[in-house]
């Protein structure tokens, strides 16, 4: 018997094997993203924009389907547009995180689509919802997903506080980003990140050569060098480091 | 009056030459004659109230309210026809649903009054169907506060402090606009409706009639319940005493 | 041809604001026999008036089952009755299929009371000539309900409709307000009494022309009636008992006469008349 895996994407067909984040904190949200898009082992686009704009102070990040989670972020960015329009005031995160559901749910069989919605708005202040592959929702003070998510778990587990403000969050995203690209082979490229408060959406650009580096194997070779020094010097001075 | 036997009258889809729509003048008549309803936006909810006519005493009491909840926090009367309110009420429970539906929070009245304009209007355009014949009064907490509209035939809708409909409209306008509608508390209000309510009520010419009350508000934790019948009792008895010492 | 301008078509509004085609609607129920219902602390019960066309043929329908706790009786075009009734056994059905749980008598009426609106309100249909009365029991006791072609439904403590029903309300109205405290035998007495003021000079109430419909326990006088007392008819002899309780009018108007005082309506409470928009679309 011939099974069809839905979540199989069609060979040739664009996809975000990805690193994505968001964070809440004090007065707003960081999210961000890595830059990779691949087909297949072929990277597709090396600095792709996955951070996109749904309203004014609400963005989402894009896992999954390249095609699918840019129709999804198009119909949202419709909807809440006509809600504007009609009620005269800013859509909540709230919304626009249950909309993304609605559609992400009812079409599961057909997407292939892992969303982070997150922004500012007058009733919650800063806010982060979650929509994973099933089309659930959840609100968290932080979400991670795509493919590099699952490498870094741990690590925001063990690094998040409460109470943060603006440059610990995007230190806390840069850094998460970074081990997570690190790992993954389908993530990698630049971090764009964007910092959205009640004033302004700030964008930022972390470029491939300055992400931040922890541990990169010196240390192995500054105990492999003292042994050589031993060949090179006479056995009477062997020394121990 | 000009509009009869010219033809123009005939169909909500033929202006007058002067343009006028006079099917849903008409369907306003309807509505000018029908008993009063009115609504009361105060500082801390909305009262609604109804003079139900009773045309016969064999009518349960308790039974046959006029006034409908929509959503947990709003609530509508119709003046006017009354299987037509039945009708728009469940419109509005749709629309309200349906917002819900999309966007998983409690719609605000002004969104569910302004997509019920729309349908109500529709209603006006074709010689295939004829306008409502009723105005509707809503009324709703939501989370931009207490919120009063009236949705009239023509499907256009405006919100309001008090708001009137029905026969008695013009006196229990006055009435409203004598009150501090943004100082009054919802119980002080169920009193100021009772009254209005009795005052407009015409004992010579009208029938009996029965005192409908509803509220929403911080008494009601914000939802849509009629008031309590020892509290609608004992407005209905004030009233009726200011009314006697009135005279 | 037509009466005037105005009554042509349900879609249009008179100057007035009136809707003639409804009005004349409610006029086709007037053509039925007449219905009585009533309805006790314990009981709801109907009665009706059959036709026949003559000698040789059978009398006409007027009482339906819908399911087991509700029941109607109809005044009006019995085509249309079929439609709605049809309709509203499969609303009853649909209640016990998705919720398992028989409908409330209100919901069943507003149901088919919103149905019948609809007709009073697009071109290319007619409203329902049809009225019915509808009783039931449900978790809040028995029910009567009135439902018009003009869309509304009321819930009555007793009413009637149908040909000549003027005369079965008058007697309602003066003695409702013992109709809560009655035995079941004594509530039927009261519907065949108010049934028999709708009647032509020379009629009488008897066994073929007379249906009785009961919502509630079994009345003394029947046989195999399930502890619930659902919905059933009663035809042919077993009326006869209940025919046979009857007051002869003479005896009764006798015993009116001798104490008017007993039971007269409190004042101020006349009896339904012309025109109010609020609450019928009719007269």
């Amino acid at each position: 018997m011939q099974t069809v895996d839905m979540q199989q994407l069609k060979s040739g067909e664009v996809n975000l094997g990805t690193s994505i984040m968001a964070v809440q904190f004090r007065d707003g949200v960081v999210v961000g993203a890595d830059s990779r898009t691949t087909t297949g082992s072929y990277i597709a686009n090396r600095v792709t924009d996955k951070l996109t704009h749904i309203h004014d102070r609400i963005y989402c990040c894009r896992s999954g389907s390249a095609a699918d989670t840019q129709a999804i972020a198009d119909i949202v960015h419709y909807h809440l547009q006509m809600l504007t329009q009609q009620s005269g005031e800013r859509p909540t995160v709230h919304i626009a995180g249950n909309v993304f559901q609605k559609l992400c749910y009812e079409n599961k069989d057909a997407l292939s689509a892992g969303i982070i919605v997150a922004g500012w708005d007058k009733d919650a202040g800063p806010s982060v919802y979650n929509i994973p592959l099933g089309g659930g929702l959840f609100r968290q003070p932080w979400a991670i997903g795509g493919s590099g998510s699952t490498y870094v778990y741990g690590y925001c587990d063990a690094t998040y506080q409460e109470g943060w403000g603006r440059d610990e969050t995007v230190n806390f995203v840069k850094n998460t980003l970074s081990l997570a690209m690190s790992r993954d082979g389908s993530s990698g490229g630049v971090i764009r990140m964007c910092v959205i408060t009640e004033d302004k959406v700030e964008r930022l650009f972390v470029p491939g050569n300055e992400l931040p580096k922890f541990w990169e194997g010196e240390e192995v070779l500054k105990l492999i060098a003292p042994v050589k020094k031993r060949h090179e010097f006479t056995d009477d001075m062997a020394v121990e480091v | 009056m000009t509009s009869i036997g010219t033809g123009y009258d005939l169909s909500a889809s033929t202006y007058s030459p002067d343009g006028r729509i006079f099917q849903v003048e008409y369907a306003n008549k309807t509505v000018e004659n029908s008993g009063t309803v009115i609504g009361l936006r105060v500082k801390d909810g909305i009262i609604l109230a109804v003079e139900k006519l009773v045309h016969s005493k064999l009518l349960v009491p308790e039974s046959n309210r006029r006034i409908l909840t929509v959503d947990r926090h709003i609530g509508m009367a119709t003046s006017g026809l009354l299987a037509d309110g039945r009708h728009l009420a469940n419109r509005a429970r749709d629309e309200a649903y349906n917002y819900r539906e999309m966007y998983r929070e409690s719609p605000p009245l002004k969104e569910v009054v302004q997509r019920l304009g729309l349908y109500v209007q529709a209603y006006t355009l074709y010689s295939s169907v004829r306008p409502f014949g009723v105005s509707t009064i809503f009324g709703a907490v939501d989370k931009t506060g207490p919120a009063l509209f009236i949705v009239e035939p023509s499907g256009i809708s405006y919100g309001y402090h008090g708001a009137a409909i029905g026969k008695g409209r013009q006196i229990a306008k006055t009435e409203l606009e004598k009150l501090k509608l943004a100082e009054l508390s919802m119980r002080e209000a169920v009193f100021e409706a009772a009254r209005i309510i009795h005052l407009v009520h015409d004992d010579s010419k009208e029938k009996e009639f029965q005192l409908e009350l509803s509220w929403i508000g911080e008494e009601t934790k914000g939802l849509h319940l009629p008031v309590p019948k020892d509290l609608c009792e004992e407005a209905d008895r004030k009233a009726r005493e200011a009314l006697e010492t009135f005279e | 041809m037509y009466r005037n301008t105005y009554d042509s078509d349900n879609t249009v509004f008179s100057p007035q604001g009136r809707l003639h085609q409804v009005e004349y609607a409610l006029e086709a129920v007037k053509q039925g026999s007449a219905a009585v219902g009533l309805r006790s602390k314990t009981h709801a019960i109907l009665l009706a008036l059959k036709r026949s066309t003559g000698e040789l043929a059978s009398y006409q329908q007027k009482m339906y089952r819908i399911d087991d706790h509700v029941g109607i009786a109809i005044a009006g075009l019995t085509s249309d009755a079929r439609v709605l009734s049809n309709f509203m056994r499969q609303q009853a059905m649909s209640s016990r299929m998705v919720f398992n749980r028989p409908i409330p008598v209100n919901r069943l009426v507003s149901s088919i009371a919103d149905k019948a609106q609809v007709n009073t309100q697009e071109y290319g249909r007619r409203p329902y000539g049809v009225g019915f009365l509808v009783i039931g029991q449900d978790k809040t006791g028995p029910h009567l309900y009135e439902f018009a072609p003009s869309g509304n439904s009321y819930e009555y403590y007793a009413m009637s409709i149908g040909a000549r029903s003027q005369s079965a309300k008058t007697y309602l109205e003066k003695h409702f307000e013992s109709f809560a405290d009655c035995t079941l035998e004594d509530l039927i007495r009261h519907g065949l009494h108010a049934l028999r003021e709708s009647l032509q000079q020379d009629k009488e109430l008897t066994i073929n022309n007379t249906s009785i419909g009961i919502a509630g326990p079994a009345s003394v006088h029947e046989k195999d009636v399930p502890a619930g007392g659902s919905f059933r008819i009663l035809e042919g002899e077993p009326v006869e008992v209940f025919l046979k309780s009857m007051v002869p009018k003479e005896t009764a108007e006798a015993q009116a006469a001798e104490a008017p005082a007993a039971e007269a309506p409190p004042d101020g409470a006349a009896p339904a008349q012309a025109g109010d928009q609020d609450v019928s679309m009719a007269e």
